[in-house]
């Protein structure tokens, strides 16, 4: 692809900016990498207290972390939360974007703001929300389920503008076809529009999975006796104890970037296929 | 999901039959579920907040005593406001660090980096999400702090001779930590509207005599508009309800008007911190129906 840059005349003021800009660039890299090189930094070394220089080295804080009962238990809390939020949220959003993009949907600018206002509040305030209504209006105590509902609440409109977004740009002439030919519409979503939409289903559930498993504010407000990991990070930071969350942030950490990787082999090789698929 | 879809059966078509009304009807019943979550959970818990702004805390028990005290306390006692002054400026100059960052971050990207390398350097500016959003802000203190990694640079370096204190739990640490916490979102909104700029468009205003910075003033800014103003909304709007980072960071000097907040309920007085949560429901909606036309959230949300 020939570019306007190639076509236009390189002076050697143009030739300064780019470079200040290649390096503002490579700053800003090192900047958002700092935290994450210092944690994981700080889950090898020996001393409690946070700070330079290292000490030494030490594989301790990670055994701590994978005997630690609470922790484990923290981590298993937050996983199935995040799992169950993430499938409701892409069942629920999913649903819901059709009618939205669609059409038949009364006051479609309002019920877009509607559906965005909650990824766009600050979360304090849907904890608050959430947390007077469970506890002073149902009078529930809090739980899981609790927190459940409160990350509902900002992962489905996740899911409904990724989905949304997605069915925006799908071809309408491919279900008019669909339709042409005989499909009914139960047919036609199952073999024409949910084979073209899911990698947007894919995503809004993984976002919601990310969301929910990293979320604190919500949760802060909405928790119960049983922790989830970002509030026993938090009780741990305030004491002052933190290697072994460095630690099991880091195995997360690296577990995301192992499970990156692999999607990427599995999507590249499954484009592969289909572009093989298609001689 | 794509294999299951396609190997299983047709169903008999029931949905989209009948009359009008009833059709109508049948193709808003997908909606309800999420209507109900987000009319029940946002729309209804806000009301109820709303309510209860209005009301008394006596003995930790909400009673339903109508006044308007809560609201009073805010504006009649000066450090309540003074704090959500400072909240609002906090946000703004946050927001302008973002953009000053963000804004050559994305033109060099769109500009001089090839496709396949801006995806990766945009995955690169997401992954940080991937980690816990507690401990990158509380390494900030292992950064800032008087032991820290700037001050043992500047040492070695022969720049200060003894470690600061300077860097962090103050407005300083604070700023500096927000404007790596919402980077992110400002780079994804901005790079979603330069990657629809037509570049050409610049090499015709500098062929007809603009100079750069006039080409850029004229011809780029004014159409990146929307993007600007998503990417402002994205760090605006959440530092209002801020709560972790000033209170890892901020220290006695930094403290925000969502610390406030948190601290109305941990003393059970619901009522004055509801009317406190309203008073910044009420500020962030009117600055999202004000730029609602601009806002362009799927920009941010759903890249990928």
């Amino acid at each position: 692809m020939v570019g306007p840059l190639e076509t236009m005349p390189v002076s050697p003021h143009a030739r300064l900016v780019r470079r200040a800009l290649w390096l503002l660039a490579g700053a800003i890299l090192v900047f958002l990498y700092l935290p994450i090189a210092v944690m994981i930094v700080l889950s090898f070394n020996e001393s409690r207290v946070v700070g330079l220089p290292l000490t030494g080295l030490t594989l301790d804080w990670y055994e701590q972390a994978l005997t630690n009962r609470l922790l484990l238990e923290a981590v298993r809390n937050s996983v199935i939360v995040s799992l169950i939020v993430a499938l409701l949220a892409t069942i629920i959003g999913t649903m819901a974007a059709f009618p939205l993009v669609r059409g038949g949907m009364p006051f479609p600018g309002a019920t877009r703001v509607f559906a965005t206002m909650p990824i766009m509040f600050p979360g304090m305030l849907l904890g608050i929300a959430i947390l007077i209504f469970m506890r002073r209006v149902l009078d529930l105590d809090l739980s899981l389920l609790t927190v459940i509902a409160g990350h509902l609440v900002f992962t489905t409109p996740f899911v409904i503008l990724i989905v949304a977004a997605r069915l925006q740009s799908l071809d309408t002439r491919l279900e008019w076809a669909a339709a042409d030919l005989g499909a009914a519409p139960r047919k036609t979503i199952r073999h024409i529009i949910l084979p073209l939409i899911w990698p947007a289903i894919l995503a809004g559930g993984l976002i919601s999975v990310t969301l929910s498993i990293d979320e604190f504010i919500i949760t802060f407000f909405t928790v119960g006796p049983q922790m989830t990991l970002p509030i026993y990070i938090y009780t741990q930071i305030k004491f002052g104890v933190t290697p072994e969350v460095n630690a099991i942030a880091t195995i997360l950490l690296a577990a995301m970037l192992v499970l990156l990787v692999l999607g990427a082999f599995v999507l590249t090789a499954r484009r592969r296929v289909e572009r093989g698929g298609e001689h | 999901m794509t294999e299951l879809a396609s190997r299983s059966e047709s169903a008999p078509a029931t949905d989209g039959q009948g009359s009008g009304r009833g059709r109508a009807i049948g193709r808003l019943l997908p909606a309800l579920p999420a209507f109900l979550v987000l009319g029940v959970l946002f729309l209804g818990a806000m009301a109820f907040a709303l309510v209860f702004s209005f009301w008394k805390t006596e003995n930790f028990v909400l009673v339903a005593d109508w006044n308007v005290d809560n609201y009073a306390k805010f504006f009649t006692v000066p450090a309540y406001v003074r704090t959500f002054g400072k909240t609002l400026l906090m946000a703004a100059l946050v927001t302008l660090g973002c953009l000053a960052l963000a804004l050559p971050f994305t033109y060099f990207l769109v500009r001089y980096v090839s496709r396949r390398w801006q995806r990766i350097i945009l995955l690169a500016v997401i992954i940080p999400f991937w980690t816990s959003y507690l401990l990158r802000v509380y390494a900030w203190q292992a950064i800032l702090g008087e032991k820290g990694v700037l001050n043992l640079v500047l040492e070695t370096s022969g720049l200060i001779s003894e470690p600061s204190r300077l860097f962090v739990y103050n407005d300083f640490g604070v700023f500096i930590v927000l404007v790596y916490v919402y980077f992110p979102f400002a780079a994804l909104a901005l790079y979603a509207s330069l990657d629809r700029f037509d570049f050409s468009q610049l090499t015709a205003a500098q062929d007809l005599g603009a100079r750069p910075d006039q080409a850029l003033r004229h011809i780029l800014i004014p159409q990146i508009r929307p993007g600007i103003i998503t990417a402002c909304i994205f760090v605006f709007v959440p530092i209002i309800g801020e709560y972790l980072t000033p209170t890892l960071v901020g220290g006695a000097q930094g403290v925000l008007i969502g610390n406030l907040v948190v601290n109305f309920f941990r003393g059970a007085q619901i009522a004055q911190g509801a009317a406190f949560a309203m008073i910044i429901a009420l500020f962030v909606t009117v600055v999202l129906v004000v730029f609602r036309r601009h806002l362009q959230v799927e920009d941010v949300v759903a890249r990928g």
